[in-house]
């Protein structure tokens, strides 16, 4: 049996609501509910290494392959799926694939990964989505769009949800896009969208699906849908028969907004929340056609997530004070430079293990664990008995500063320095925190984030959150 | 080393934001000063040493931002470069040469021209991702906010540092800063990295000292009232302090290290100094000076700044020139400088904050934070 072994949410902790944006451009404040924001040191990038990372840990064994699906990566050349299995400290071997281009991304690598699995190829696999989109500012599609990643592991054993089977539709159709030269989704959104491509496309490939496996819509528990436009999600169950009220999974972009390629794996994460062994779930994308995939849950559903459930990550939250904060952070201002220097390739390639993989070294001899990598050892002073060892990535505060003046998007920035559990000593940024919570002898968690945007290229590196 | 040097004259600039001068008119300015206070000729000078972090447009990483502007060619000399202990550091070099016997007479130089630079003078450098977001100010507050914890120390005695400061520096005509402030304007003030507030740090500022220094026995040629270098002293600590695990952030053991070499040279204890320039960066800086150089055991600073003992007219005396938080920082220049109010306080030159009775004093520097530190202690002959 292939199936999901693990699956993990991270949605970013910030919020604006609909009702401050269409303030903040003159209209009524009627549209209710909220979008998830990363942070301006996330971007969908940051947000797949966030669940991937909870999820790698969670497992027994290394995935051998990384797929990462997203429609607002951070580089249009460049592997971040190879970046991802770095930054989880997974060995080079690791096959690693991104995947692209629409909303349907996110199924598409989870369709890959089952059969990668399937075929012997790989024992396991990490599927990650990431998704951080801006709309042009006071379009209709601005309150449409949230923030989040999602995370599963495909895998033989310790599968919680069988994959059974998935169903494709595909024709051109215009809903959402977004020309390579354009920082901004655009989407034809309303009535006719919503009935001729959305609906249509769907009920297709779902209906198709059901009936290979001679299933009807009374068998299905749950529909797990990416729905840019709650209300077609609505027409959709209708169309196929289902109970929306019983039936249709939590909408994801109800909550936080449409998270694109993650939005049907967070669906199918908050269903899986719930589930009990034994149930039929269906979960679904669209953009261009449909993608449909067929899961049943196993005995084991209980253990398949890592991390907070999902409504824990609704209840995380952290409002947005202003509509310019909201610009600010989606990078519309101006770029986080850094000052001075910049990440070089060989200085990348010299230090990854130690600033990506967050590996220190430990003294054969008097037992120390030091951060960054040396020679010799800062305790007993002896050379030629470090060895390389993967850090904690939780430690706690043993002091700090605030700083107000140092260059940096946001004010002030916190710095701390670290105790790592199990040993070993950083010096680091403070993000995701809240007043009071920067203190001596705060539990940490380190985050791995866009540090600055320096010499033309996006500098990453770990961060410390403080643990609530 | 102990008495086999003498510094015979001595020179310092105004200390500002000189907007209007240039590096070399800087190095020209406290270099002749102190050329006519030691009543020398500039070609008698054999060797000179210049501190500076950072050096004059087109000086490059060399000495010739001092030969260029004082025209002192065909002789040796060397940039000294070591965080904000460069003044002191090149004023030990010279120290050395002249005690090695290879030179009878010495320049030295400490000069800064911070207000030329972007970033309001501090230049941004150090590695691209590991400790990324770090400032002089963040550094050490570090420190401070660690000491603070565990010694249950206020802002409030920080403020208390800032104000004698500043009221030294108020009858310091060279200082920057010459205004006296008050304990709730200090802890008003806009917060720069916490604790740290504005009138916790000190400014950036341009400025050049300089000081000659000849073998002791030609001394008496010059002047009946020169002053004997007693000992110095220099140690060097982790200089990314914050990576290392055994790091209690209670003080800087740079301090401590090179506090220890230059008492045991001068054959004296710390009990024997009778006023001393410490380097308050911030005003938590010099809380742990005091502590780590010996005048008062670890978490007692605070009591002796209550109790006023650190005033002009107290029973040590710091910071008398108004110290880097009144009389400025201009990096170089810094340590350089305080050889200038040593030597002019030993000699009774210092007017309205003379300090009484004066016979032994010290002058130290930290950077880094905590990473490099160098104590010079100076006295009167007899």
């Amino acid at each position: 049996m292939v199936g999901i072994a693990k699956y993990c949410a991270y949605v970013p902790r910030l919020r604006m609501s609909r009702a401050e944006i269409a303030r903040a451009w003159g209209r009524a404040p009627s549209e209710a509910g909220e979008i998830a924001v990363a942070n301006y040191d996330e971007d969908a990038f940051t947000l797949a290494v966030e669940a991937s990372l909870s999820c790698v840990e969670s497992v027994f064994q290394v995935p051998g392959g990384v797929l990462f699906a997203s429609t607002s990566a951070p580089y249009l050349e460049k592997q971040l799926s190879a970046f991802i299995a770095t930054v989880c400290d997974l060995p080079r071997k690791t096959l690693c694939c991104d995947f692209g281009g629409s909303a349907r991304a996110g199924l598409h690598a989870l369709i890959v990964a089952d059969a990668m699995v399937k075929s012997g190829r790989v024992e396991s696999c990490l599927v990650a989505a990431g998704e951080s989109r801006a709309a042009v500012p006071e379009s209709e599609c601005e309150g449409l769009l949230g923030d989040a990643s999602a995370a599963v592991v495909i895998a033989r054993d310790h599968v919680t949800a069988e994959i059974v089977g998935s169903a494709s539709i595909s024709e051109e159709f215009t809903y959402f896009w977004r020309p390579t030269a354009s920082p901004f989704v655009d989407a034809h959104t309303g009535k006719f969208s919503q009935t001729y491509g959305y609906v249509r496309d769907m009920a297709d490939a779902i209906g198709s699906l059901l009936a290979e496996h001679g299933l009807g819509s009374k068998d299905i528990t749950h529909l797990a849908c990416h729905a840019p436009e709650p209300r077609a999600a609505f027409d959709l169950a209708r169309k196929l028969g289902l109970d929306p009220k019983q039936q249709l999974a939590p909408l994801v972009s109800s909550a936080i907004g449409s998270t694109g390629a993650a939005e049907a794996l967070l669906a199918l994460g908050a269903v899986l929340d719930q589930a009990e062994p034994g149930q039929w779930v269906v979960a679904a994308a669209f953009a261009e056609g449909a993608e449909a995939v067929l899961l049943r849950t196993t005995p084991l559903v209980a253990e398949g997530r890592a991390g907070n459930s999902w409504s824990q990550w609704l209840a995380a939250k952290q409002p947005l004070p202003s509509y310019q904060k909201y610009l600010k952070y989606r990078g519309l201002f101006h770029e986080n430079e850094g000052g001075g220097e910049v990440i070089t390739n060989v200085l990348e390639f010299k230090e990854l293990t130690q600033n990506a993989r967050l590996h220190g070294c430990r003294c054969k001899s008097c037992g120390m664990v030091q951060y960054p990598l040396a020679p010799v050892c800062i305790g007993c002073r002896k050379a030629g008995h470090m060895e390389e060892v993967r850090l904690s990535r939780k430690g706690t505060i043993f002091t700090y500063t605030l700083d107000y003046l140092i260059a940096n998007v946001e004010h002030p920035l916190p710095m701390a320095v670290v105790d790592l559990d199990g040993g070993g000593r950083i010096y680091l940024q403070v993000t995701d925190f809240a007043e009071g919570e920067v203190e001596v002898g705060q539990p940490v968690s380190l985050t791995f984030r866009r540090l600055h945007q320096g010499g033309g290229n996006i500098n990453y590196f770990w961060k410390a959150r403080p643990v609530r | 080393m102990r008495d086999k040097v003498a510094v015979i004259g001595v020179g310092c600039t105004q200390f500002g934001d000189l907007f209007e001068k240039g590096y070399e008119e800087l190095i020209c300015e406290a270099a002749f000063e102190a050329y006519a206070d030691a009543k020398v000729d500039p070609e008698d000078i054999e060797a000179g040493y210049l501190g500076t972090y950072m050096p004059g447009p087109g000086g490059g990483k060399s000495a010739t931002s001092l030969a260029d502007a004082l025209r002192l060619y065909g002789r040796p000399i060397t940039r000294v470069e070591n965080y904000c202990a460069t003044g002191t550091d090149a004023f030990r070099h010279a120290c050395l040469a002249v005690a090695s016997g290879t030179y009878n007479m010495v320049l030295v130089v400490g000069a800064e021209k911070l207000k030329d630079r972007p970033g309001r003078g501090l230049p941004r450098f150090g590695h691209p991702l590991l400790a990324k977001g770090n400032s002089a100010p963040g550094l050490f507050a570090l420190a401070a906010n660690r000491y603070m914890h565990t010694f249950k120390v206020g802002r409030d005695v920080l403020a208390k540092v800032a104000v004698k400061n500043h009221y030294n520096g108020a009858r310091n005509p060279r200082a920057h800063l010459r205004m006296e402030i008050t304990e709730e304007k200090v802890l008003r003030a806009p917060i720069i990295a916490w604790p740290f507030g504005l009138f916790d740090c000190c400014p950036t500022t341009d400025g050049a000292a300089a000081a000659i220094v000849c073998r002791a026995d030609w001394a008496k040629r010059f002047r009946d009232d020169f002053v004997l270098v007693k000992g110095v002293g220099l140690a060097v600590t982790a200089g990314r302090p914050y990576f290392d695990p055994t790091f209690d952030y209670l003080g800087f053991r740079s301090t401590q290290d090179a506090a220890r070499q230059a008492y045991a040279m001068a054959g004296i204890g710390p009990g024997d100094v009778d006023f001393a320039e410490v380097h308050d960066c911030f005003t938590w800086t010099e809380l742990s000076n005091m502590e780590d150089l010996g005048f008062c055991g670890k978490g007692e600073a605070a009591y002796w700044v209550k109790e006023g003992r650190t005033s002009l007219t107290g029973d040590l005396p710091i910071n008398p020139s108004g110290g880097l938080k009144s009389f400025g920082h201009p990096i170089g220049a810094s340590g350089v400088r305080m050889i200038y109010e040593c030597v002019t306080q030993l000699q009774g030159r210092c007017g309205e904050r003379q300090v009484k009775n004066a016979e032994v004093g010290l002058a130290h520097n930290v950077g880094g934070p905590g990473a490099v530190s160098c104590v010079v202690v100076l006295g009167l002959a007899g």
